[in-house]
């Protein structure tokens, strides 16, 4: 175990080098700098004032010269310091860490429990009638945009209902845990919604396949009823896929998050992320990058590792 | 460990019956959505927006009226100019004390005042303070400005300044100021509410200062709470969850029989215009850019797209005691305008498509754009837009490899505004006239109304810049769009109304309420 985990470690190295640098590449090639956005476009510093600060910030170094400088400073483990407003970038993505964790694992948990449930539900007599009809709100699912579904969910259950609180983590001056997760039920069902369809389908297709192998017909033989068989055969079998899919929809759902954190005013480092990029805040976006690489691969090592523990003829190596 | 936990419910519960008993009075505002807000950026000395919440825990030494007709003393009782026009001396407002409980004093104006101009700083506000050659502080109520010339346009520069105390950042370098944890940790102002906490991408909470000049605010609370997007402020305005925010038109529109709020609207004073670049050949005859004004049917763009809550501009000013009776109207006229460009040989001058930069990324302005480039192809002008964010526009526009911009710029209250953008003196790379203006006559003027120093004589120097731009159109001017936003039902006396980059008027927050 610790030498399959090593391993792969030492494989994901180069590729985590890549992702930077070619972040460290994108973020500098959109036109525009810290500087610029410093200022509205209407009433800006003049050139002069800006090459002064653009000397001051080290913007004025060769690309390769300033990723090198950077790459170092993250050795020392030090991610630097907000162009925005001088705030060091380590503290500032670690205050936004316990509300993205939240609404993440809060759409992951709420997804995987109702796409494995329906995909169930849909494989116990598939083409009938509820089959389609989750196949089609699945369709509906994947095919809709979160930020849009979003604004249509708050319009519905905040506005016209007025169940839930438009947007934000907590109304000031309350804040407690019955506000904060009053706060997020909208969001994080809206976050659920593509990964329950998605879940959905898999589990389904993968279930129907179990479902013509020879021990599930030696089930039936000895009596199980076909919600028995569906329980303890079928699904405990169906499970790799899900697992694959669950583990590989997470970057998806950390994607939706980011777009989603903006739409819901959520104080997560999907809506510190996007600020970064309004204002070219460089070691903000790449530190945010950073933690966001290190936490995708982390999931799939874990992805790895439960492979092994539900299905015992894997082994880690 | 159960009757521990029974015990701090049964307390909450009693806090919250008391806490009811005798309620906040708490007002919750999205004071930074929209083009005036400057979100989570707390430092006013290099802002150049979001002073409509600075001015609720800092004070200027001026301020506008909410009409924006004449400026009066906030934390100066007034000032007198002397006669040459060079010296301004400020007679400050006596017992004002900051939120620490430490007097303020002449000293704190001069150290406001010295900070903005140390280039360290980086302050949009430091070119507009260049004439000023000493500061001097005779008394603990008083403070001379001497300058190099008369300077009348400094007064309004005075109205977006904040005042900082001396006493809590003297020991902080300039550098260091700039950014320091001071303005989002624990800010010291004069205004009528005093910092009470930040929560980063939540909100702000001030409470209500006891011993606020104007007397104590009837709000115990103001809250700015912060959306990313305008859409979930307007929702949240809707359900009665806040109290103000900034409405576009399209949200004014769709929530027109609401019971929740009502809107209040007011000219943006920010000029939109088609920002020619005057160093670019194929602007160089004036007929060009007269046959584009022609093209394009302004008066039918501010009916249908800005539901005619806009003026039109034919000049770069649209202040009534600014414009000139005598302007061309440039009125619709395709057929003139294709007349025009043939004299002007277009045809042979015309190259590649123009490319149309604009930095607007709301609808109405697409909207806005994709007329234009219609209206325009319609007489022969091709033209191909690129929408860019604020920092991209920047870079691109500085650099000066760009022909035609959509753009806005504040053309008020203070006439001078403009005058940065437009005098051939603020050329990159050392100013800000990023369309490359030089106009030697412009230069003149603007000179001439900067120095005088009799409110009388001004509007006839400014009627006349307003005939120079309309004739010679450095910028293709075209309208002054209204903007809104929303106070909820609940709220009393509260005082809004738009202006570039937000606040600089006297909204007396110390009186507003809620129900």
């Amino acid at each position: 175990m610790p030498a399959f985990l090593l391993k792969r470690l030492l494989v994901s190295l180069p590729t985590f080098l890549a992702i930077l640098a070619l972040v460290f590449v994108l973020v500098n090639a959109a036109p525009g700098d810290p500087v610029d956005a410093f200022v509205p476009p209407g009433q800006s510093l003049s050139l002069e004032q800006k090459e002064m600060l653009r000397h001051e910030m080290g913007l004025d170094r060769p690309l390769p010269v300033r990723f090198g400088l950077w790459l170092a400073q993250v050795a020392r483990g030090d991610l630097g310091y907000r162009y925005k407003d001088g705030e060091p970038v380590y503290r500032t993505i670690m205050s936004r860490v316990p509300a993205t964790l939240m609404l993440t694992f809060a759409g992951l948990g709420l997804g995987a429990v109702l796409g494995v449930a329906l995909g169930l539900v849909a494989a116990r007599r598939p083409h009938g009638k509820l089959d389609f009809a989750l196949s089609l709100l699945a369709y509906l699912g994947i095919s809709g945009p979160a930020f849009l579904l979003g604004i249509l969910a708050m319009y519905v259950f905040a506005l016209l209902l007025g169940w839930f609180p438009t947007a934000g983590y907590a109304t000031p001056g309350d804040g407690s845990w019955q506000d904060v997760l009053h706060h997020l039920v909208l969001p994080a069902s809206v976050l659920s919604i593509q990964f329950i369809a998605i879940l959905m389908r898999y589990t389904r297709s993968s279930v129907l396949e179990v479902q013509s192998q020879d021990f599930m017909r030696t089930a039936s033989a000895k009596g199980l009823s076909r919600t028995q068989a569906l329980l303890s055969h079928a699904f405990p079998n169906a499970l790799i896929p899900i697992v694959t899919v669950i583990g590989a929809n997470f970057s998806a759902l950390i994607g939706g998050a980011v777009f989603l954190e903006t739409v819901f005013s959520w104080p997560g480092m999907g809506t510190l992320f996007i600020d970064g990029v309004e204002t070219r805040d460089y070691p903000l976006i790449m530190g945010i990058t950073l933690f966001m690489a290190v936490a995708i691969l982390a999931v799939n090592v874990l992805t790895d590792v439960i492979y092994a523990w539900i299905d015992p003829r894997i082994s880690l190596r | 460990m159960v009757l521990k936990k029974s015990l701090a419910v049964a307390g909450l519960l009693m806090t919250m019956a008391l806490g009811a008993q005798a309620a906040d009075k708490v007002l919750i505002g999205a004071f930074d959505v929209g083009p005036g807000g400057n979100p989570q950026k707390f430092n006013p000395l290099t802002a150049s927006a979001g002073f409509t919440w600075y001015n609720k825990y800092f004070n200027t030494l001026a301020l506008y009226d909410a009409n924006f007709e004449r400026i009066s003393g906030d934390l100066a009782q007034g000032w007198s100019v002397s006669p040459d026009g060079k010296a301004i001396t400020f007679n400050l407002r006596k017992g004002v004390k900051w939120h620490d409980g430490k007097p303020f004093t002449s000293r704190d104006v001069k150290f406001t005042l010295d900070l903005v101009r140390n280039p360290d700083l980086g302050s949009v506000f430091a070119p507009r303070l260049d004439s000023v050659t000493g500061i001097t502080t005779p008394d603990p109520q008083t403070v001379v400005l001497t300058l190099s010339e008369p300077n009348t346009p400094i007064l309004d520069t005075l109205t977006n300044l904040m005042i900082v105390p001396e006493h809590q950042l003297s020991g902080i370098s300039v550098k260091d100021l700039r950014n320091a944890d001071w303005w989002r940790a624990s800010p010291v102002g004069t205004g009528p509410f005093k910092w009470s906490k930040y929560e980063a991408d939540q909100y702000v909470e001030l409470v209500a200062n006891p011993d606020y000049f104007r007397g104590r605010p009837k709000l115990d609370k103001l809250i700015n709470r912060y959306y990313k997007d305008g859409g979930a402020a307007a929702i949240a305005l809707q359900a009665g969850e806040i109290q103000f925010s900034y409405l576009t038109m399209d949200q004014v529109k769709e929530s027109q029989k609401n019971g929740a709020f009502k809107v209040v609207s007011g000219a943006s004073q920010v000029l939109n215009y088609l920002g020619f670049n005057n160093a670019e050949p194929r602007f160089k005859d004036v007929r060009v850019r007269q046959a584009m004004m022609m093209a394009i049917d302004r008066a039918s763009i501010v009916k249908s797209l800005y539901g005619g809550q806009a003026v039109l501009g034919n000049c770069i000013y649209t202040q009534k005691q600014y414009v000139a009776g005598d302007l061309n109207p440039y009125a619709y006229n395709p057929a003139k305008a294709r007349q025009l460009l043939a004299e002007a040989g277009w045809s042979s001058i015309k190259g590649e498509p123009l490319e149309l930069l604009t930095y607007y990324g709301d609808q109405l302005s697409k909207d806005v754009v994709a007329t234009l480039q219609a209206q325009l192809a319609d007489v022969g002008v091709q033209v191909v837009p690129r929408f860019l964010d604020g920092p991209g526009f920047s870079r691109v526009v500085d650099s000066g490899r760009f022909t035609l911009v959509f753009a806005g710029g504040g053309n008020g209250p203070e006439p001078d505004t403009l005058a940065p953008l437009l005098d051939s003196a603020y050329a990159p790379p050392k100013g800000l006239n990023r369309m490359r203006v030089a106009l030697p006559e412009l230069d003149k003027l603007f000179d001439e109304g900067r120095q005088e120093t009799q409110a009388a004589k001004r509007p006839e120097i400014y009627k006349n810049i307003c005939r120079v731009t309309n004739a010679k159109l450095p910028w293709g001017p075209l309208w002054v769009s209204h903007r809104f936003g929303g106070i909820g039902n609940k709220v009393q006396n509260m005082v809004w109304t738009p202006a570039p980059g937000g606040g600089r008027y006297q909204d007396n927050a110390e009186t507003w309420s809620i129900q």
